[in-house]
């Protein structure tokens, strides 16, 4: 009897997980109550109420309709999301009057976990959007370069990568690169799926260095002439980066050849570079990097951060008994920081080491995958939150320029974390078929050799 | 609250974040293998309630679908009797040298299908065994003639 291996679908362990990671996010909220005012909240159970429902929301769904599916990530991404809520919460109480926008934050976590449960509900035959490669590459183009519309773009922080809509009840803003990165990882990933053999195979030979067929080349040049584009128009090191580092990975994964990291690489610095001599919002970013004591008033936000970090040392000060407030933006893009002052290089780390677990699981799942779309996707997602949380956390903590992207789950603000639980929703829905189990292909006969049978089989007269 | 209660509260804290993901470690520690099964009993792992596929295995099946072979995805409808072989005559013509002029026939009475072979050279195969009498087949089942291997499906 033919054996084959199956992963069993271990939905039971994703829920005990589940119910410790919402339990260490209660705690920390709890501990923010005891610290500061030595008891707890009024409307406490509701908070915890509201978040556990989520979480048994996402857990429900993902049992009924895709039961194969990853059960290490949930969990990771919902004690992200509710350590995110827990020092936004820390931070509303912090200032100087009392803010709201934990309860706000809470309210788009429910938002996303909607459009995590339609992703999964509408996109789970995924190879489907194998056929719109086209369409979406167009799609994620336009949004990528929507906020340069005029009269729809505006300029926050020096960078351009907003836009805001009039609707009826008021104006709101949100950020397409978000979706833009969902939508351009599924087209590369559809695209190069097709062709990675041609890009492999066909071309001509320059001074030993095999090119490929421009036909087969002009989507990916245009991709980097887009993420130029952001570069120079929208001022935002970030973005470009995200996306020609996506574009450059997937390549690599697609062709296996060492050709496109290099050549990405040097492409990019000399991008960066040019960045560099030409705009002051870069050149800031740079000496406060370098040097940030120069100029105490200018690099203020780097500089608090630092003390805040140094403060908190190996185990930090303790939820609610730093001053992260200090630090201007420490919800949004300084909010590592803030975790840095509080819980130390012990809750950072291992805050880093959730991060980790998540892009390893999905990479686990590229190699398990069997097909070669859902290989570029899985990896593709993964890459491309890996690259954001590096990029970002490696800013806050002055290994890089600080480059203004979302620390994913954790920064306050609703397009990001819509943008980030969809693509926890296609990373689950790619691990939800690379281990579900094959029906194994019965043999065929001709090919058999070891079976007599086919010794046996002979020309019907 | 005393000092010392809340370094204690924060070192609880903290140790209860890494027991966390400790937990998820051994959680991906204990997958990293699957479970090996045999195909049999895939059929009912795979994807499908089993009681759905016991009531379907019930019924009548409508059409059967070539899955493996040169002419993969060719599918006929069942009902009227169907003669499968390499003649031109046949419902079923396979272009296969394995395959003998009138190989086997498929046809239905007493509410179910049976298919017996035309005493060809190669034989033919229900769930890979060789048939000699003519035997009832029903749905799920798959039938292998040369190289081509057909499933009955509804």
């Amino acid at each position: 009897m033919d054996e084959v291996v199956v992963y069993r679908q271990r939905r039971g362990i994703e829920a005990v997980l589940l119910l410790l990671a919402i339990a260490v996010a209660v705690g920390g909220y709890f501990l923010i109550h005891l610290d500061i005012d030595a008891e707890l909240p009024t409307e406490w159970p509701a908070a915890v109420v509201v978040l556990t429902t989520l979480a048994l929301v996402a857990h429900l769904v993902i049992r009924w309709r895709i039961p194969y599916a990853d059960p290490i990530i949930l969990p990771c991404v919902m004690l992200l999301n509710g350590l995110g809520l827990a020092m936004i919460h820390r931070l509303d109480l912090g200032g100087n009057e009392r803010m709201h926008s934990a309860e706000l934050q809470l309210g788009w976590t429910a938002v996303a976990v909607a459009v995590f449960c339609a992703v999964i509900f509408a996109l789970r035959e995924i190879r489907t959007l194998n056929r719109f490669w086209m369409l979406l590459f167009i799609f994620g183009m336009v949004l990528l370069l929507l906020p340069l519309v005029p009269g729809l773009g505006v300029e926050k922080n020096g960078s351009q990568i907003w836009i805001r809509l009039n609707l009826g009840f008021g104006a709101y803003s949100f950020q397409p690169a978000e979706l833009a990165k969902i939508v351009l990882t599924i087209a590369f990933a559809a695209y190069l799926a097709g062709t990675r053999e041609a890009l492999v195979a066909a071309g001509r030979k320059i001074m030993g260095v095999e090119l490929p067929r421009l036909r087969d080349f002009a989507p990916l040049l245009l991709m980097w002439l887009a993420s130029l584009a952001v570069l120079v128009f929208q001022k935002d090191l970030g973005t470009s980066l995200l996306f020609f580092g996506l574009f450059v990975v997937m390549l690599f994964v697609s062709t296996e050849r060492l050709l496109y990291p290099i050549l990405g690489a040097a492409l990019f610095a000399g991008g960066a570079y040019a960045g560099f001599l030409l705009f002051t919002h870069v050149q800031t970013r740079v000496l406060a990097w370098l040097d940030p004591f120069a100029d105490y008033d200018r690099n203020y936000q780097i500089i608090t951060a630092q003390f805040g970090m140094a403060w908190g040392g190996s185990i930090g000060t303790g939820w609610g008994l730093g001053r992260p407030n200090l630090t201007p933006l420490a919800k949004t893009d300084f909010i590592a920081a803030a975790f840095g002052e509080e819980l130390g290089v012990a809750g950072l780390s291992a805050i880093i080491m959730v991060y980790a677990i998540i892009v390893a699981r999905g990479i686990r799942a590229a190699l398990g995958s069997n097909d070669s779309f859902g290989k570029l996707l899985a990896s593709g997602l993964s890459f491309v939150f890996a690259i954001q949380v590096f990029t970002i956390i490696a800013g806050v903590t002055r290994l890089l320029p600080l480059t203004g992207l979302t620390t994913p789950f954790m920064s306050q603000g609703g397009s990001s974390l819509v943008a980030n639980w969809a693509t926890v929703a296609l990373l689950l829905i790619v691990t939800h078929h690379a281990r579900r189990p094959q029906t194994a292909k019965p043999r065929d006969p001709v090919v058999n050799l070891a079976s007599d049978e086919t010794i046996e089989l002979k020309a019907a007269a | 609250m005393s000092e010392i209660v809340v370094l204690g509260l924060k070192l609880a804290f903290l140790a209860a974040l890494w027991l966390a993901i400790l937990f998820v470690a051994a959680a991906i520690r204990t997958d990293v293998f699957g479970r090996k099964i045999s195909t049999a009993e895939l059929q009912i792992a795979d994807g499908q309630p089993t009681r759905k596929q016991l009531k379907a295995a019930q019924k009548l099946p409508k059409k059967l679908k070539i899955t493996h072979g040169p002419q993969a995805g060719t599918t006929l409808p069942l009902g009227e009797p169907i003669i499968i072989g390499r003649a031109d005559d046949c419902q079923l013509v396979l272009n296969d040298d394995y395959v003998s002029t009138h190989h086997a026939r498929i046809s239905r009475g007493g509410g179910y299908d049976i298919i017996e072979d035309l005493g060809s050279t190669n034989g033919t195969f229900v769930n890979n065994q060789r048939i000699t009498v003519p035997t009832q087949i029903g749905t799920g089942d798959s039938v292998r003639i040369g190289q081509s291997t057909m499933l009955l499906e509804r």
